[in-house]
């Protein structure tokens, strides 16, 4: 049946198929000759650029409405956010001008900048903004990021035409850099106003590129927005974007990824398959560029609530039992950071002094399980205390197989140390509905923010799920010192006070040992050689296109 | 010979919407009493941090409050309506999300089907009741294809004609070229089975007695084969509709998910993990609904195919072998 002939099989195949697809959309919009003509020049503006995504799609494209890892390479080419955060951290002003916190840090004015335009055409000013504010905090939004982020936002005022004075609850630091997320960016007022239901399927911002189409389970499109003068602070160029168009392709694969990138069917890959890495790098048609998320580092929570690791010994006991670097290299082929504490460097006021007290050191890990009372050992090697074996049940969701080769790691390190971890698979809603019940003993998570207010999330006392209210404290972590740190932190209004409180948080939390920090996650950015210009949202550490040109 | 149509379709119906009923039953039961807070995988799963405001708002919204079989009467009797419902993650209409999908899934398993039949009916004929071991390459190669999970054959079909060979593209539903490997990943199992059985019923026909008169006649073996011993050995093939159409639907899932191809498979997946009770039953509804029409217009072929058949009682479907 098959003749061996190659080009011969693949036009009878074709012609095969011709009969059937009525429909001939002839899409090449592909069609990008890899002619190597790579090297720097002047910025050129025009053609397309396509991006290969991984599958992580999101189900809307109103920011407000999403909690996505991806919701920033999709969405920050069409919105534009009130500040924008530089890569060390520091925030500067963009579609606000400027702004003044009250010595109480109750109230946020802001003096927003002058001439810009959504693509519908709205105007931006203080009734934009308080449009906005309250868009995200409606319950109809059923918003699962940003309406939490400005939790203590109360109500604003809008003083003229482009002063708006928002008016806080509560003091709340973290409220400019959450600000710089995509996730709060700025949707057009009018589309609020008159269609908020449409925000979802077409959105509409005031980013230097305009919302195309979208073709669900396959890709997004964009073009260039030819109005556009208002770039972030920071960027290589002023006015319009370079590029004519920007694709976004879903390429769930990890290989089909990668060789869409090699044979050029795209131009860019986000999410590299970190064992392809070196590959990319010695090729000499790709280059390859990264940046650390900000937030938590990806860590093994353990569940403080109740035995064994209701011990702080036995919770430190086991960190110094893992040899972090061994595992997060042979995870990642060496791709991954390992974590310097409980945020990653990539955050504002990161406590770069902490460096270095994570240490692994099995000795002292015995030591400490000795003075905890798990003394005698079973004739596995495992220790008992009053009989009882020194178990902790781990869940695993087996989706992310990086993640089972962590816990899989994690636990042979631990039996030679005399602690018997079992692993227990569960879908992911079971794992889910587990931890928020506290019925574990370990598992793992991320969570990326831009600022080391993510340590109140996840470790405040409050924040530990009840009947009432679902929180981020995973490890049920319940420190009055440490609450007191984050709280004040959150409420300071200066710079330098807060920073010295982050830092005596990040020194607790290595103190209380409620998760073990594994490494940073990084995006990892692969592209063709005559893609020129890529560049970073550092409030989430994704990458952009503003300044993307092909050469 | 009218009438009998006419209650053949009548039953048929009859018996499609209690089907169609049991359909929607079961899915919501299973995806009620499933582990997982429906509330906060509608919000977004475990990148989520709503606010207990927002989470109170999609509880009372989507009714979750209410006890089990009030949601259930209350699906039920929207349904009835004909409404599909709202989906509660894509803030889409039901019909517009299935919409937006089913073209993609309907060109697979469109395109899967062609060559699925195509390629088991050539084979079958060219290799029924020929030597030995040309049977045995066929029987074989069929077993091992029709053995190979989709999902294994799809790699090896990316990995030699996409990422090797660089021949079809491996990502997408650009057009024709990047229907080749899918529809051939969907098909390659099902051609192994329905060849299998399609040339175990030709080997039976090419024995009957009409089949010798016809040689005797002086007739080619090409013409012998395609105009008198197929139309015989069809029976089979389309007894096992169901079996091939439900592989269709059921591949399609992890193909288009290999592909990256846009379709109702992958649409149903995300809505089951995300609980969207609206749009998992809008596509549960829309298969059961292909199936009976379906079986429907099975029974109506066999009218076609076989006159004997037009003078039995309606219920009466031909004894079939070969589906070993």
């Amino acid at each position: 049946m098959f003749t061996s002939s190659k080009p011969l099989l693949a036009a009878v195949l074709t012609a095969f198929l011709v009969a059937l697809t009525a429909c001939g959309s002839d899409d090449t919009s592909g069609g990008i000759a890899a002619d190597g003509a790579a090297g720097g020049g002047a910025p050129r503006a025009g053609g397309t650029l396509i991006l290969g995504e991984n599958a992580d799609e999101p189900t809307c494209l109103d920011p407000h409405q999403l909690s996505t890892t991806n919701t920033t390479v999709l969405d920050r080419p069409i919105f534009d956010s009130l500040i924008w955060q530089d890569a060390a951290g520091k925030l500067h002003p963009w579609l606000a001008a400027s702004w003044q916190v009250s010595p109480d840090g109750l109230t946020y004015t802001f003096k927003l900048r002058e001439g810009v335009k959504f693509h519908d055409g709205a105007p931006w000013n203080a009734e934009g903004l308080k449009a906005n504010l309250e868009h995200m905090r409606d319950p109809a939004t059923k918003s699962p990021l940003a309406a939490s982020y400005i939790a203590p936002y109360k109500d604003s005022k809008v003083i003229d035409e482009n002063t708006l004075e928002v008016h806080l609850s509560s003091p709340y630091s973290p409220f400019l850099n959450v600000l710089a997320q995509s996730y709060l960016a700025m949707i057009s007022p009018k589309q609020i106003k008159e269609a908020p239901q449409s925000t979802c399927e077409h959105p509409i911002g005031s980013g230097p590129f305009i919302f195309d189409k979208w073709t669900k389970g396959q890709s997004i499109t964009y073009h260039k927005n030819p109005d556009y003068n208002w770039g972030p602070p920071g960027a290589k160029h002023t006015g319009a974007a370079y590029l004519d168009g920007l694709e976004v392709r879903f390429l769930g694969e990890d290989a089909t990824r990668y060789n869409a990138l090699l044979s050029g069917e795209v131009n860019v890959i986000d999410n590299t398959p970190p064992s392809n890495v070196q590959d990319v790098k010695a090729n000499p048609d790709l280059g390859f560029t990264t940046v650390d998320r900000p937030g938590h580092p990806f860590s093994i929570w353990r569940n403080t609530g109740r035995a064994p690791f209701d011990d702080v010994k036995v919770r430190q006991a086991l960190t110094l039992a893992v040899d972090r670097k061994a595992i997060v290299d042979s995870v990642s082929f060496g791709q991954w950071k390992v974590a310097s504490g409980f945020v990653t460097p990539s955050t504002p006021d990161y406590a770069s002094s902490l460096e270095g007290k994570i240490t692994y050191d099995p000795a002292r890990a015995g030591q400490l399980l000795d003075e905890a009372g798990w003394t005698a050992k079973g004739a596995d090697g495992i220790r008992t205390k009053d009989g009882k074996r020194l178990t902790a049940i781990a869940l695993d969701t087996g989706v992310n197989p990086q993640n089972t080769q962590i816990l899989v790691q994690t636990q042979a390190a631990a039996a030679k140390v005399g602690i018997d971890i079992q692993i227990q698979n569960a879908t992911a809603q079971v794992a889910s509905d587990r931890t928020a019940a506290g019925d574990f003993d370990i598992s793992v998570g991320i969570w990326t923010t831009n600022t080391a207010d993510v340590l109140w999330i996840q470790y405040a006392s409050d924040n530990i799920t009840t009947t009432e209210r679902r929180g981020q404290n995973t490890t049920r972590l319940s420190d009055g010192k440490l609450d007191q740190l984050l709280t004040q932190a959150r409420e300071s209004t200066d710079d330098k006070t807060r920073a010295d409180l982050y830092t005596q948080a990040q020194a607790r939390l290595i103190e209380l040992a409620p998760a073990i920090p594994l490494y940073n996650r990084p995006s990892l950015v692969s592209f063709q050689k005559k893609v020129q210009g890529l560049d970073w949202d550092h409030a989430y550490g994704a990458v952009n296109f503003y300044d993307t040109w092909l050469g | 010979m009218r009438n009998k149509i006419l209650r053949l379709v009548g039953g048929r119906l009859i018996a499609g919407v209690g089907v169609l009923w049991g359909a929607a039953t079961l899915t919501f039961l299973v995806l009620y009493f499933t582990p997982g807070d429906q509330a906060q995988a509608i919000v977004g799963g475990e990148n989520a941090a709503p606010t207990p405001e927002v989470i109170a708002q999609v509880t009372a919204e989507y009714g979750l409050d209410q006890p089990w079989y009030a949601q259930y009467l209350s699906h039920l009797g929207r349904i009835l309506h004909g409404d599909l419902g709202t989906s509660y993650r894509l803030h889409t209409p039901v019909t517009q999300a299935i919409g937006e999908q089913a073209g993609a899934t309907l060109e697979l398993a469109l395109a899967a089907a062609v060559v699925g039949l195509t390629l088991s009916t050539v084979v079958a004929l060219a290799t029924a009741k020929r030597r030995r071991w040309i049977r045995g390459i066929a029987s074989g190669s069929e077993l091992v294809i029709a053995s190979t999970p989709s999902f294994w054959l799809g790699i090896l079909l990316l990995t030699v004609f996409s990422f090797g060979l660089r021949l079809f593209p491996a990502t997408g539903s650009h057009g024709l070229q990047s229907l080749v490997l899918p529809a051939l990943a969907l098909a390659l199992p099902i051609a192994g089975v329905l060849g299998h059985v399609l040339r175990e019923a030709l080997e039976e026909v090419l024995d009957e007695p009409f089949i010798v008169s016809a040689r005797t006649r002086g007739l080619a073996d090409l013409t012998v084969r395609l105009r008198h011993a197929l139309r015989h050995a069809l029976v089979p093939l389309i007894t096992m509709t169901g079996y091939w159409v439900g592989a269709l639907l059921g591949g399609a899932v992890i193909t288009e998910t290999l592909f990256t191809r846009q379709g109702i498979g992958r649409l149903l997946l995300s809505a089951v993990n995300a609980k969207d009770l609206p749009v998992v039953l809008g596509v549960v509804l829309l298969s059961a609904g292909i199936y009976v029409l379906l079986n429907l217009v099975v029974d109506l072929l066999y009218l076609v195919i076989d006159p004997r058949l037009r003078d039995a009682p309606a219920t009466a479907r031909p004894a079939v072998g070969g589906a070993s």
